[in-house]
């Protein structure tokens, strides 16, 4: 039988993390149904009565998000259509019960190929801010998430927030997923795209993500290049886009059938930015 | 073992808990408040759903000791102390809104966390899309949906009485 920490200050969850690795819980969403009818034995770490990694705000460069906010805290926050797609994906994060328990940085530390989290924060440019006792780092999402549940986060580390930077022009943002059904479902493609827009409409620079489709979620470079200095028009999106995505057969999908759903999801995207 | 301090129904209660004990095993199994129904063990049907500081969760996704101070309430806390039904139950019995009956104290406390969250109204397809963490296998939706729509404009003061179902 494990231990069951619930720290109050940021130090003193590092200090227990540095002396014993811990599985670092928040809502606990995915944490619970993995494990029904097996005895627990894991040590955990609640880090939810952490002021400190509590909510979002806006900083000098964009906007942080604490490790500890929940998906219904990002859908309240007041935030501008830059996060439209963030807000898309956490309005659609299972019910309503289980976006008022889980939290944006769970989805992204639990790392699975289908969450719904990461291909947002790979098109929003985060970066990972993480602690430990023997000091702090940085690492964009792309060098956070290694692949299927793996991440660059070593057992004496937390994840305390996730940064935002803010756009240097008016930007907009989209998130579309693909499931068998709208919600409770693992996602069997997922979209997100964020664009940054010169004053005569073209796109000035664009990020954009697939998820579900190879064991992380990955950004498209080259359709993105393909978008720069154009208006969106989805007859820019091609098939050749699609190269760094390696999706596998499984229960929900084919490989050939997420290929053909993240074509047309990428074009829905690009038509949905204009 | 722990012990953990959290009000349930407006009463403080004080508990020893096992680490790995759910809330829901605190609340069934210590307080013996079994109104609180555990149908899928993983989250997805909503049978479960109690209020946690004025949000609906799921309570067989939650440690009790993570509800350490926390405000619950549960199915047995919405009537008034003389019996009066909460409009939302006066409304699910109105509108015959359960079959079997398992899923309904989940139906409920998600109805009611859904409702005060939308002063503005919800339309049928708003309250269909709020349920969609709770599951009805005796596909009772439709009447619930209809007597969440009576009870929202009690709840929100549009009228005093509840809107009586039509005789069949």
């Amino acid at each position: 039988m494990g231990s069951y920490l619930r720290p109050t200050s940021l130090p003193e969850a590092l200090a227990a993390l540095a002396a014993t690795p811990r599985i670092v819980l928040a809502g606990g969403t995915d944490y619970y149904p993995a494990r029904v009818g097996r005895p627990p034995e894991d040590d955990l770490l609640d880090i939810t009565a952490i002021p400190a990694l509590a909510g979002i705000a806006e900083t000098e460069e964009g906007w942080r998000i604490g490790a500890a906010t929940t998906w219904t805290e990002v859908v309240e926050a007041p935030l501008p259509p830059l996060f439209d797609g963030l807000k898309a994906a956490a309005r659609e994060v299972g019910g309503a019960q289980i976006q008022n328990a889980g939290t944006v940085a769970g989805n992204l530390c639990n790392a699975s190929p289908a969450a719904d989290g990461i291909p947002n924060l790979l098109a929003l440019g985060a970066t990972v801010h993480l602690a430990s006792a023997s000091g702090d780092r940085v690492l964009p999402v792309a060098e956070f998430v290694h692949g299927n549940r793996r991440t660059a986060r070593r057992a004496d580390e937390i994840v305390t927030a996730i940064h935002i930077p803010g756009p240097k022009r008016a930007a907009r943002s989209v998130f579309l997923k693909l499931g068998a059904r709208r919600y409770l479902v693992i996602s069997i493609v997922m979209v997100a795209a964020v664009a940054e827009f010169d004053e005569d409409g073209t796109i000035a620079s664009a990020r954009i993500a697939v998820g579900s489709c190879s064991a992380a979620a990955v950004r498209l470079p080259a359709l993105e290049a393909a978008l720069a200095g154009q208006r969106p028009d989805p007859a820019l999106v091609a098939e050749a886009h699609l190269a760094p995505l390696s999706p596998i057969d499984d229960v929900r999908a084919s490989a050939a059938y997420r290929r053909d759903a993240a074509l047309t999801l990428l074009r829905r995207a690009v038509e949905a930015l204009r | 073992m722990p012990r953990v301090s959290l009000t349930v129904n407006g009463k403080p209660v004080s508990a020893e808990v096992e680490d790995r004990t759910l809330l829901v095993e605190l609340l069934r199994e210590t307080l013996r408040l079994t109104g609180t129904h555990v149908g899928c063990d993983t989250s997805q049907c909503g049978a479960c759903v109690v209020h946690v500081n004025g949000d609906s969760i799921k309570s067989c996704t939650l440690l009790a000791r993570q509800a350490e101070g926390a405000e619950v309430v549960t199915i047995e806390g919405l009537a008034a102390a003389d019996g009066t039904l909460h409009p939302m139950q006066e409304a699910f019995r109105e509108y015959h809104a359960l079959q079997c009956g398992f899923c309904t104290p989940g139906m409920v406390m998600s109805a009611i966390d859904l409702v005060k969250k939308n002063p503005q109204g919800l339309s049928e397809q708003e309250i269909r899309e709020g349920l969609e963490g709770n599951l009805c296998r005796c596909t009772g939706y439709h009447n619930i949906v209809k007597a969440i729509d009576a009870a929202q404009q009690v709840m929100h003061g549009k009228v005093k009485e509840l809107p009586r179902a039509a005789a069949e």
